[in-house]
Formats: structure tokens, sequence, C-alpha cells
């Protein structure tokens, strides 16, 4: 018992600060319905805030109080008022891709204004956070335990008296149980989420200033991972109950340390802790009620008034594909029939007006690019089609099926570790090295998605995440995969005597492995897969009551999109000579699905256009002072705010825009009535086209 | 209306609890060839219940299905389907986004379960002349020809209920599940939707399940009824004789006026 106690009580200061992040979690989500990701970044710029004060002179209680009281309510406040409050009812990719642009962005807009990262290391509040004041029993209880314990008591009883006794807390709880019927009953909701918003960033606040004592320097990384236990303790919670929450989070703090303590250090240890909440996700998540999940707006559904209801309202705030829906609409993904008749869903083009103008860039750049781009330019180049490759990946998993994935550069990573790790160790040649990491990062795709078949929308996108941060913790430090901090070395590869160490001979390699990996998308969305593919993101329902394998299918998209990671992080790999795993962390991750959503998951185009002008940006940032090292998550960060308005992304609502000019133009010029031309002739020829012409049929817009 | 053929769907003892409600208790039902059989009942009286354990949506504590002589009550949702169940759903289940065209593409496809997907990486995953044929055959039954390349978020809910129907009825199913097909339609709707059943039953053969309020469309479209209440079976038989039982009058027909 007692040595039980010995592992336990060091988890407390964790668990309270797990509660903590966990009931600000489920604060917001249910009086906003958005699950903020950016989390974890609000604890860390307060606790930079905190400590850069400190640094400047100031008493350390006074810095605590700017901190929590002053700068957390303020980051909370801006933030529900800019972006969260429009997004209310949006898809969940729409309400996931800004709180996860912010996760990264504000920590690195946090470190510009603050100039650098403080030097000292973080004190506590009060007392000394290492010194040992008191002994329960025989176990020594230090000053930073006692703060943290202490700190969340007090928030504890703060939260019971509001929700007991104060008509704002009544409120609070009304909302959270239902705003819809709040509202109905006068209660301005609004008004409640925004109080719901200070009061969770107030403990986002908290949670970064106790935590900073924890580290020997404040490193944004360490709070952002936190977020992961606060999610677990969100889930266990069911995303509804604050007690549960609560419980749920200092359980898990205290879990960690036992686990921990009792089993043999080394690998399992190692390895066990970062993988509960993972596992936690996996066991709890599917206890969690759907429609909790995708409208937690919904406490008082109105009934579904028909078509009307589940076509636009109640299916558009629910469905996770909304978005990817309208995207499709716009785009790509049908069956060849969408693109035939003339009576075409609203911005549906036959041929969009930026496909024509994307190649002739794509072509100047390609020639540019073998005749008078400098290396380092040629350098920059090959890795956003490196890049592109990985991206193209997530426009065939979330822009064509509607599924989101946060571990789309841990199948990356794997397909370049094992690309070089083959060949450094078998002597495999790394072309071929290249198409075993796909294969290896193709099974690894179906062992996440198997656990996670019944998951979608934040559910899926939170496993993933945990998934992530599981490749991170477990599979990356192993020697014979990333190798730890010593990374792994990957050699250009050569095709006989031919060899591709040159820039240019493998510029045009990486041109050619994306052209492959790009015929693989277009003829997925263009084939039966497409159409299957495109009915399961409509209706998982129907599509399994019309007799598709849903399952099945899920699990090829799945292990399809990590290979194509997985080439895209090997052709990454060869690239640069070496890969170590920081280069594909769960944050590469998030950053990669917020680029990508910005630019545009509808089609090919935007994979490519998201990898030059990612790798663009990175290269152009190194040139300015290192003051601005973050300033390309900062940027895609702020881009998330335009985001929420296009959700279709930049490209498909520059291709739209285009199309209204150009339509505009036309009715001004006197022409024939476009009148009911017969549509079904259209589409019937289209078919029988599509049927007859078998391989020659016109592939269509896609770029 | 059409004779009796071989049993196709049986249902026996369907028990289901959820939590401490017991949902359905020892429900018998069957469905032979051809046959159309009506399935009504008070809200709440297990209709929807019955119809998710014989689709496979809800796994019966209790109770066997068979349909066409083969156990189906442990097989999944898309594996009846190719068996030939069609189904409708009461709250639309489109495609969203996707043509009136491709959502009966899609059904026929899948149905028939002899898609191959690596076709699709050699560029050979369009669609056979057989299946366009059966594409616009059905087409041509609803009437939805003109409508054929419209995305169905641009329908009005009559037509969006006929693809449903029509993507139901790809593939040749033995069997049409209805649920609720007339919700939120109005009379003449109602009527163009007995015709078009009646007329695929005449031509095909199919047997029909239908669950539904409206008793002027149950009594058009059906041979058989059965009446559920508190999840129980509390009459079947030929639709006059069970519409003229006091107890159904008084659980049902009073209760809803």
């Amino acid at each position: 018992m007692i040595q039980f106690l010995n592992y336990a009580v060091p988890g407390v200061p964790f668990g309270c600060v797990f509660a903590l992040m966990a009931v600000g979690l489920v604060l917001t989500y249910k009086a906003s319905g958005v699950f903020n990701l950016a989390f974890g970044a609000q604890a860390f710029v307060s606790a930079l805030a905190y400590v850069s004060l400190i640094q400047d002179g100031w008493p350390r209680w006074a810095a605590g109080v700017i901190a929590v009281l002053v700068i957390g309510p303020v980051v909370g406040v801006l933030l529900d008022r800019l972006l969260f409050r429009r997004i209310r009812t949006a898809s969940p990719l729409v309400k996931l891709v800004p709180s996860l642009g912010l996760l990264v962005a504000l920590p690195q807009a946090a470190l510009m204004i603050a100039g650098a990262a403080p030097t000292i290391p973080p004190p506590a509040i009060v007392g000394n956070a290492q010194a040992v004041y008191v002994h329960l029993g025989s176990i020594p209880l230090s000053g930073l335990e006692l703060s943290i314990s202490a700190s969340t008591v007090i928030v504890v009883l703060g939260l019971v008296v509001l929700f007991r006794f104060t008509p704002v807390g009544l409120e609070m709880r009304a909302v959270v149980e239902s705003p819809r019927m709040t509202e109905l009953a006068g209660v301005n909701s609004g008004r409640v989420s925004a109080f719901a918003w200070i009061l969770s960033s107030v403990m986002a606040a908290l949670a970064g200033v106790l935590l900073a004592p924890l580290y020997s320097q404040l490193d944004p990384q360490n709070f952002t991972v936190l977020l992961v236990w606060g999610v677990a303790g969100a889930v266990i919670g069911r995303f509804a109950s604050l007690p549960l929450a609560f419980v749920g989070g200092l359980g898990l703090g205290v879990a960690q340390e036992v686990i921990a303590g009792y089993l043999p250090a080394g690998v399992i240890a190692n390895g066990l802790r970062p993988s509960l909440p993972f596992v936690v996700l996996l066991v709890f998540l599917p206890f969690v009620r759907q429609r909790q999940i995708e409208d937690p707006l919904a406490g008082c559904d109105p009934p579904p008034t028909a078509l009307e209801g589940t076509a636009t309202g109640y299916r558009a705030a629910s469905t996770l594909t909304a978005t990817a829906g309208r995207v499709s609409a716009v785009g790509v993904w049908h069956g060849r029939l969408a693109r035939t008749g003339p009576d075409r869903a609203p911005g549906l083009l036959a041929r969009r007006p930026t496909a024509t103008l994307a190649w002739a860039v794509a072509i100047i750049a390609g020639v540019s690019a073998v005749t008078w781009i400098p290396p380092d330019w040629l350098l920059t180049m090959t890795q956003g089609i490196a890049f592109a490759v990985i991206f193209l990946s997530l426009t065939l998993l979330t822009g064509m099926t509607g599924q989101i994935s946060l571990c789309q550069a841990s199948f990356a990573g794997l397909g370049g570790f094992m690309a070089g790790q083959l060949a450094n160790n078998f002597g495999l040649p790394v072309g071929l090295g290249m198409v075993a990491g796909g294969l290896l990062a193709a099974l690894l795709g179906v062992v996440v998605a198997v656990p996670t078949l019944h998951l979608a929308g934040l559910p899926l996108a939170l496993a993933t995440l945990a998934f992530a941060l599981l490749a991170d913790n477990v599979l990356f430090p192993n020697s014979w995969i990333g190798n730890g901090a010593g990374g792994v070395t990957v050699p250009r590869p050569s095709a006989g005597p031919v060899s591709f160490a040159a820039p240019k001979p493998f510029f045009l390699l990486s041109v050619v492995v994306l052209a492959i990996s790009a015929g693989v998308v277009k003829l997925v969305a263009d084939g039966t897969m497409g159409r299957y593919l495109a009915a399961i993101r409509g209706s998982e329902l129907a599509s399994s009551a019309v007799g598709i394998d849903v399952y099945r299918l899920r699990i090829l998209v799945f292990a399809l999109s990590a290979a194509l990671a997985g080439v895209g992080g090997a052709l990454y790999g060869t690239l640069e000579g070496s890969l170590s795993p920081d280069d594909f962390n769960y944050q590469i991750s998030a950053v990669l699905l917020v680029v990508v959503a910005i630019v545009g998951l509808g089609s090919i185009a935007g994979a490519v256009v998201s990898g030059v002008v990612y790798a663009t940006l990175q290269q152009a940032v190194t040139t300015l002072p290192g003051r601005f090292a973050g300033l390309v998550a900062v940027l895609f960060g702020l881009a998330t705010l335009s985001y929420t308005r296009h959700p279709e992304g930049f490209l498909d609502y520059l291709g739209a825009r285009t199309q209204q000019v150009v339509a505009r133009r036309r009715s001004r010029t006197p022409a024939g009535g476009r009148g009911g031309s017969p549509p079904v002739d259209a589409a019937v020829a289209g078919l029988a086209g599509a049927a007859t012409s078998g391989g020659s049929a016109p592939v269509g817009d896609g770029t | 209306m059409t004779v009796p053929g071989p049993q196709l769907l049986v249902a026996s003892g369907i028990t289901k609890r959820f939590g401490g409600v017991l949902a359905l208790d020892s429900v018998s039902l069957d469905v032979a060839a051809g046959e159309s059989v009506g399935i009504v009942g008070p809200n709440g009286a297990g209709k929807t219940t019955l119809f998710n354990c014989l689709l496979g949506l809800e796994v019966p504590d209790a109770g066997s299905v068979t349909f066409g002589g083969r156990r189906i009550d442990r097989m999944p949702v898309w594996r009846r389907s190719r068996l030939g169940i069609g189904r409708t759903f009461q709250r639309m289940e489109l495609f969203e986004g996707m043509t009136v065209a491709d959502h009966l593409l899609v059904a026929e496809q899948a149905t028939s379960g002899t898609v191959r997907i690596w076709r699709d990486f050699l560029h050979r995953g369009g669609p056979t002349p057989g299946e366009l044929h059966h594409v616009e055959e059905v087409l041509d039954l609803l009437g939805l020809a003109d409508l054929a390349a419209r995305p169905v978020d641009t329908l009005d809910l009559g037509h969006a209920r006929l693809v449903e129907l029509g993507r139901a009825m790809m593939g040749a199913p033995r069997l049409l599940m209805l649920d609720e097909p007339s919700s939120g339609l109005d009379t003449e709707d109602t009527g163009r939707l007995v015709g078009i059943l009646n007329e695929t039953r005449r031509s095909t053969g199919v047997a029909v399940i239908l669950v539904e309020h409206d008793l002027s469309l149950v009594g058009a479209a059906v041979d058989r009824l059965y009446v559920l209440n508190f999840g129980k079976v509390l009459a079947a038989g030929p639709v006059d004789e069970v519409m003229g039982d006091p107890e159904v009058r008084r659980a049902y027909l009073g209760s809803t006026g």
C-alpha cells in the first residue's frame, strides 16, 4: 500500500493539471460546440507570460495573477469572438482546422511577441518547487506538488460554488445541458458561452502556470503534448460531464505514474505511459453518444422536417463531411455522370478555368526548374513535391472520404525511416526501399484503421492524434525505426548507371513519383471506388444498405492513404539525406492537415499547390531573423480565419470566383437562352461513353 | 392480390431490450415471395426496432431471421443487401452531392457485389453496359429520367423519396423494405408512390414490407397487415379483417383518431 502511494502521490499534480484541462475542454465544448484543441497552446501562452514577467523582475504572485487572470481570459475572449463563435454549427473538419492551426500558431506567435523564450528556469508561484515541505507518512511532498494540489482544490471549490449558488452558474449548467432550450427560455446563450470561454481559458492559464516549474525550460511541445491527456479526460467525461472529466483527468495522472512505477523500466514502461491516452480514447470513445459528438448543441433537437431538415440543416451541421461534400460538389470526386449534365449543382464546373492555368504554371515551373532555377531553390521545389505526395494522402483520405486523420506525418515518418533502414542495414536499393516504406506505412494504416472503424469526425481525429503521439513516443525512438534523436540517414537512389544524387535528376525523379501518386488518386476518384467513397461520405447507413462493405473500403482507403504518405516521407528522406523523428512528429500532422485544408482538399492541384507553398514559405522564413522562425505556423494560423468563411479551400474559392466573373461577362453578351436541354440524354450518353470507352474515357478536370 | 409463393422472410421470436425497456417481445413475422405486408402500430410500438432487427442495424437479443431459407440474423447489413433486400429510410439517407443516376448506379454495382475495386487502378472501373441498362430502366419506371443528372440536393421531397425507392430497387431485390415512404409527402405524391410500387410488384414480383402511418397507402399497397403494440403483435391478417378487429381499433386507430 505504501509502495502504491509512493507511486500514486507524485501522479496527483499531473492528474490535477490533466483534470483542469479536461474540465476546461468539456466546458467550452458543451457551451460553444467547439472542441478547443488550442487549449494546450493557451496554457503555454500564459506560462510564457508568467516566466517572462518574472524574468523582467516582477514579483512571482503578480506575474501569476497577470498571466492567469488577465492574459488567459483575454486570449480566450479573443478566440471566442474572432473565430469559434462563427463556426458553432459548422462541420467537424471546419471546427477542427482552426483550433489545430492555433495549437501550433499561438505558441509561435507568443514567442515572436516575447522576442525569445525566457532563459531562467520557471519558478513556482509560491514556495520552492523542489523543496520538500511535509511528509505524508513516508511520502515527501514538494512545494510544486502542494501548490498544484492546493490550487486545484481552490478551483474545484470555486466551480462548485459557481455552479450551485450563482445565477450565471445555473445558466451555464442549463446551456451545457441544452443551449437551444436555454435560448428559448430567454437566456442569452452567447453571453453565457463567452463566460464559459473566460472560465475555461483561466483554467488553461492556471494549468500552464502551475505546470511550468516542472520543466527546466519552457517549450511549447511540453504543453501541447499534455493536451492529449486532457482530451482523454474529456472523453472519459463523455464530452459532457464536468465531474467525470475531472475524475478522469485526475485518474489518468495517477495511473500513468503508477504504471511507470510498477512496470520494469525500459521499453514497456516508456511505451505504456504515452500510449495510455490512445488506449483510453479507443476504449471510451464508443461510449460517447454519437449525436453528442456530432452536434453538442443538439440538447433538444427539433423534429426532422423531412428532406429540408435532413439535407441542409441538421445533417449539414452533423455529417462529418458537410464541407467535403460541398468541396466535392464543386470539384472532382464524382463519377463521370456528375460532369455530363448541363444542369449541375451550383458552382460545379465541368472544366475549371483554373485547371488550365494550373497546368500552365506546373509546366513553366518544371521547365524552369531544370533550366535556370538556382540549386537551393530547386531543392525547395523538390521538397515541395515530396510534401505534395504527402498532401495527396490527405486529399484521398480527408478530401474524398471525409475521414479526418491527424497521424499522416507518422505514416510519412515510418515510410522514410524504413527506406533508410532497409538501405543501410540490408543494402536494399533506396528506390525499392521507398516502395517498401510505402507498404509498411500501409500496414500501419491498417493498424490504425481497424480499431477506429466505428469512429468518424471529431472522435476519429482525436484517436488519430493520440496515435500520432504514440508513434512519436513508442515507435520512432526505437533504433530500428526512427533511431530517436540520432535519426536515420537515407541515401539518394540510383537506378543502375543512372544516379539521382544530383539535384536535377532527383527533381525529375520526384516529379515522376508525384505523377504516379496523383495518377493513383485520380484513378480512385474517377473509378467505382470513388463513387462508393462519395456514397459513404453521403450516408454510411445507406451505403451499407445498398451492399457496400463500408469497413473494408475504409481500411483500404486508410492503407492507400498511408502508403502515399509513406512514399512521400521516403522521398523527403532521400532528398534531405537524413530524417529525425522531429521531422514527422504529431505537430507536423496537424500542420499538414491545416495547410491542405486551407489551400484545398478537393483536388489534386490543391495538394500540389499546398506542397510548393509550404516548402517555399519555410525556405523564405530562413532568410528572416531567427525571431521569426515560427512565422509559417503563425501565417497558417491566421489563414484559418479566412478558412472558416471558405471551407472549400482557397483554390476552389478562386475557381468559383473566376467562374462567376466569366459568367457575368457572358451574360452581358447576347446569346441564345440556355433553355432546358434534356439533361437525361447527356447523362445517359455520358454513362454509355464511360462504359464503352473504358480506358479512354476523358479523365476530366483534375490537374 | 398476388398468389402467395414460398416463404421468403421468416422472423420468429424476435426479442429486443433497451435497458429496462422491452422494445420487442417475441415478435414473429413472415413474408411470402411476392407478397406485400404492412406493419402498423402507434408510436413506440416497436416498428422501427423490428425493421432494424430484420435489416441488421440492431442485433436481437433472441429469435431468428431467415431469408430464402438462410439464417441472416448475424449477417452484416451489406451482406443482407447483396442477398436481395433493398430498403428505404424514413429520414432521407441520400448520398449528398451525388446525382440521381449515380445513386442508382452505385446501388446497382454494390448490390451485385461483382465489382472488383482493383480494376480502378487499371482505369477499367467504369460501369458495364448491363448496369447502365438497369439504371435507365429504373429511371424510366420511376419517371426520373429527366432528372438523371441532377444532384439529389436540388430535388424536392417527392422526387427524393423516389430516388430512395429506386436505389432500393437496384440489383433486382427479392424484398423491398420501406420505412414510412409517405412521410412528408402530399396526397398526390403518395398516390404516385403507390402506383409505382404496385407496378413494380406486378412486373418484378418483388415482396414488400411497408412500415407506414398513412392508412390509405397501407390499404392500397398491402395484402396483409401486422399490428404492433407495446412490442407485441396485436393482430395479423388480411387488411380488412385486421382493421375491423375491435382491439386494434382501440389500441391504434382510437389513439390516432
